[in-house]
């Protein structure tokens, strides 16, 4: 059945149904619950296309992710999922492999598509081409940040300050020689938490080996890879601090081959606080990342965008987060109250 | 006569509902409102209400201790929950916690937005925050209410805590960055008891405790700021009285929250609070609370200021409780005695500490010379 034939059915006009889908206060309530009823008993669903092209909404949006495999990621996209679906609009996901090219053609579908708005992720995309979007009125929120992008509707984290935290807590446990394993994306991001790192252990009269500051591949593979060639050279240090819990599963599988125990020989920190994190054996000390609160937020910044129409232009928000220590058993600390917070 | 002032809120009685489980959710805000309430205060809305523990209450006869102090309801839903209130004519509070400035700015605006008068900081969390709570570094105090008082144009107050060793600091940081008013005390870190046939200590962890147990330690925390700071004190802690009541404002508060009290002896408390407080008005010809906030400050005395009396234990004519020996058993320095009905006080013994004097039941005992 059709809005025609529903309206048929209830003896009123097309225009009295389209205000029941769409401004039922507007409508008396016996006759809005006669239209309802032929509705129901027919089984009538709304013509999504339709409505998208009466009132410009398809209620939809977009979400670019830059790794879908990894569940950090799908943690932020669950959280801007969360708002959405309240908000009576459903999510498209596409995978932007932290590739410029694949991420901006996602984007150029999504417009074509005409989502309401766009949520990405860690954006691997100028900050000029993401304008061009928002000037063609695209709304537009980024989540994290890979690259240096300013004027944006944003939400991210001050790493620096959780790196901070991080390392002040392995200076604690007596450690001293530091490794630190950074991955290449998100660029930004790993930035500031080595400037943290940085600066902690300078300021504390901790020197660094620029030796053990090693990049690797944001994976359990660059982890693994990593370890191996840092060990393998020789160095030994009392701690290695990895910039995701990914890169320190995949050391802590490097460590085990090595015949390493860990904390006893070699302490181990990650970072981002991943599921499984709390699973490994021995349980990794971490920096919580709130990857749910990330995508929640972004959701509702689209979403202020999104019903503020184009009328109110308003100054680009950034809402800015905490990540949070959470002390566990990878780097040998002996107060058991830390744990607890 | 209960009509009172706080942070520019005209209330037509010092009552405020306090943040907590009682206050989870329209219809139980309501149920303050009809029961007298001047105002409420929702749950503590949070940025993502992810987190799902339970059980979260444990209680005794003196009080409770709490390990989710938060709303479930995510943010966007409560502007029908405080549209409720606001049709019945309530006034509500709007209560936000989260860690970051940015975060408790952009909850409070949309509070502001939905109908709140007024907002309050939840940021002394003793069950989920480290062991130093946020609301014991006055910086970083500073910069989440300033962050919050830019983004609304209502009146924001901060909830202090007890977990700090210099609340008068972090009041006064409040009131550097803009904040209108203060409220003290929020629950304080404790673990209410242990189950020994099972070693298990109350809700496996440390909570946040209320109730009698902490009006103390509120009623001090409210003298100190308002010995110290210009700034509107609600206080919090332990009341569950119209006496509870009226001694936080004798201390200095414009108005006072209750919050365990209403958990444990129901809404009815709130009426029961409010006609206590009026008939003790009454009784001692009092007809406005202006008379009497912040009547018991000037009473407060450094040791240096105070003249100590020679004062030892005497004993008057009202008869003892039959049997009753506790002033002769309990005191420290055995000075009293008792032949037949007559109890003896040797004055060469007695140290007038006055412990007797709150131990006896019958109130035989004062302190004189």
């Amino acid at each position: 059945m059709n809005i025609k034939q529903i309206a048929k059915e209830a003896g009123v006009s097309v225009a009295t149904v389209s205000r029941v889908l769409n401004h039922p206060e507007n409508v008396a309530e016996a006759t809005r619950h006669k239209i309802e009823k032929v509705m129901e008993e027919a089984g009538y669903r709304p013509n999504w296309f339709a409505q998208g092209l009466n009132f410009n909404r398809t209620k939809t949006i977009g979400i670019i992710v830059p790794h879908i495999l990894n569940t950090l990621y799908m943690e932020i996209a669950k959280g801007v999922e969360d708002v959405a679906l309240q908000k009576g609009y459903i999510t498209f996901i596409g995978n932007g492999e932290m590739n410029p090219k694949c991420e901006l053609d996602y984007m150029e579908h999504l417009e074509t598509r005409r989502v309401d708005g766009i949520i990405t992720m860690f954006s691997s995309i100028d900050e000029k081409r993401l304008r061009e979007f928002e000037k063609r009125g695209m709304p537009i929120v980024l989540i994290g940040q890979n690259k240096e992008i300013s004027d944006c509707n944003m939400v991210k984290i001050n790493h620096k300050n959780g790196s901070e935290v991080m390392t002040k807590h392995l200076l604690s446990c007596g450690h001293r020689r530091i490794a630190f394993m950074q991955g290449f994306d998100p660029i930004e991001e790993n930035q500031s938490m080595r400037e943290g790192f940085t600066k902690v252990m300078e300021n504390s009269g901790n020197s660094i080996d620029e030796d053990m500051m090693v990049m690797v591949n944001n994976s359990i593979d660059g982890g693994y890879l990593g370890v191996k060639k840092l060990l393998s050279d020789g160095h030994r240090p009392d701690a290695i601090f990895c910039t995701s819990d990914i890169i320190a599963f995949g050391a802590m599988d490097a460590m085990k081959e090595m015949g390493v125990k860990i904390p006893e020989d070699i302490a181990l920190a990650g970072y981002g606080n991943y599921r499984m994190s709390n699973m490994v054996e021995p349980k990794l000390t971490t920096s919580e990342i709130p990857a749910h609160k990330m995508g929640v937020y972004g959701a509702r910044l689209l979403f202020d965008l999104i019903e503020a129409g184009s009328e109110e232009k308003s100054e680009p928000k950034t809402i800015t987060l905490q990540s949070r220590l959470k002390i566990r058993k990878s780097c040998g600390h002996t107060e058991r109250i830390g744990e607890m917070f | 006569m209960l009509k009172t002032e706080f942070m520019g809120l005209q209330l037509k009685n010092p009552i405020v509902v306090a943040a907590g489980p009682w206050s989870h959710d329209g219809h139980s805000m309501l149920k303050s409102i009809e029961a007298g309430a001047a105002a409420v205060v929702t749950e503590s809305v949070v940025s993502d209400t992810l987190y799902d523990v339970r059980p979260y209450i444990a209680c005794d006869s003196m009080g409770a201790q709490n390990i989710r102090m938060y709303s479930d309801i995510q943010v966007e839903e409560w502007e029908k929950e405080i549209d409720l209130v606001n049709e019945a004519g309530g006034v509500v509070i709007g209560s936000v916690s989260a860690q970051t400035p940015s975060e408790l700015g952009y909850l409070a605006n949309k509070l502001e937005k939905f109908g709140c008068s007024a907002i309050e900081l939840s940021v002394s969390n003793p069950a989920m925050e480290a062991l130093e709570v946020v609301a014991s570094h006055a910086d970083v105090i500073f910069d989440m209410t300033r962050e919050v008082v830019s983004a609304v144009d209502i009146p924001v107050t901060v909830k202090l805590s007890q977990n700090t060793t210099n609340i008068s600091k972090v009041a006064k940081a409040v009131k550097a960055a803009g904040g209108s008013g203060v409220s003290a005390i929020n629950s304080v870190r404790g673990i209410i008891g242990v189950d020994l046939e099972n070693a298990v200590p109350a809700l496996n962890t440390y909570g946040g405790i209320s109730g009698e147990y902490i009006r103390p330690m509120g009623l001090a925390s409210v003298a100190t700021i308002a010995q110290s700071v210009d700034i509107p004190v609600c206080g919090v802690g332990g009341i569950s009285s119209g006496r509870n009541a009226l001694e936080y404002i004798m201390l200095g508060a414009s108005a006072v929250q209750v919050g365990t009290a209403v958990m444990t002896d129901g809404y009815e408390v709130i009426s029961d609070i409010l006609e206590d407080m009026t008939d003790w008005m009454n009784k001692h010809g009092y007809d406005s609370l202006d008379q009497i906030r912040g009547k018991a400050l000037s009473n407060m005395k450094s040791f240096d200021e105070m003249k100590f009396e020679p004062a030892v234990s005497t004993a008057s004519s009202i008869p003892c409780e039959s049997k009753c020996e506790k002033c002769v058993n309990l005191c420290s320095y055995h000075a009293i005695s008792r032949m037949g009905e007559i109890v003896d006080i040797n004055k060469n013994s007695c140290n007038g500490c006055g412990f007797c004097v709150y131990v006896c039941p019958t109130g035989k005992l004062k302190l004189d010379w």
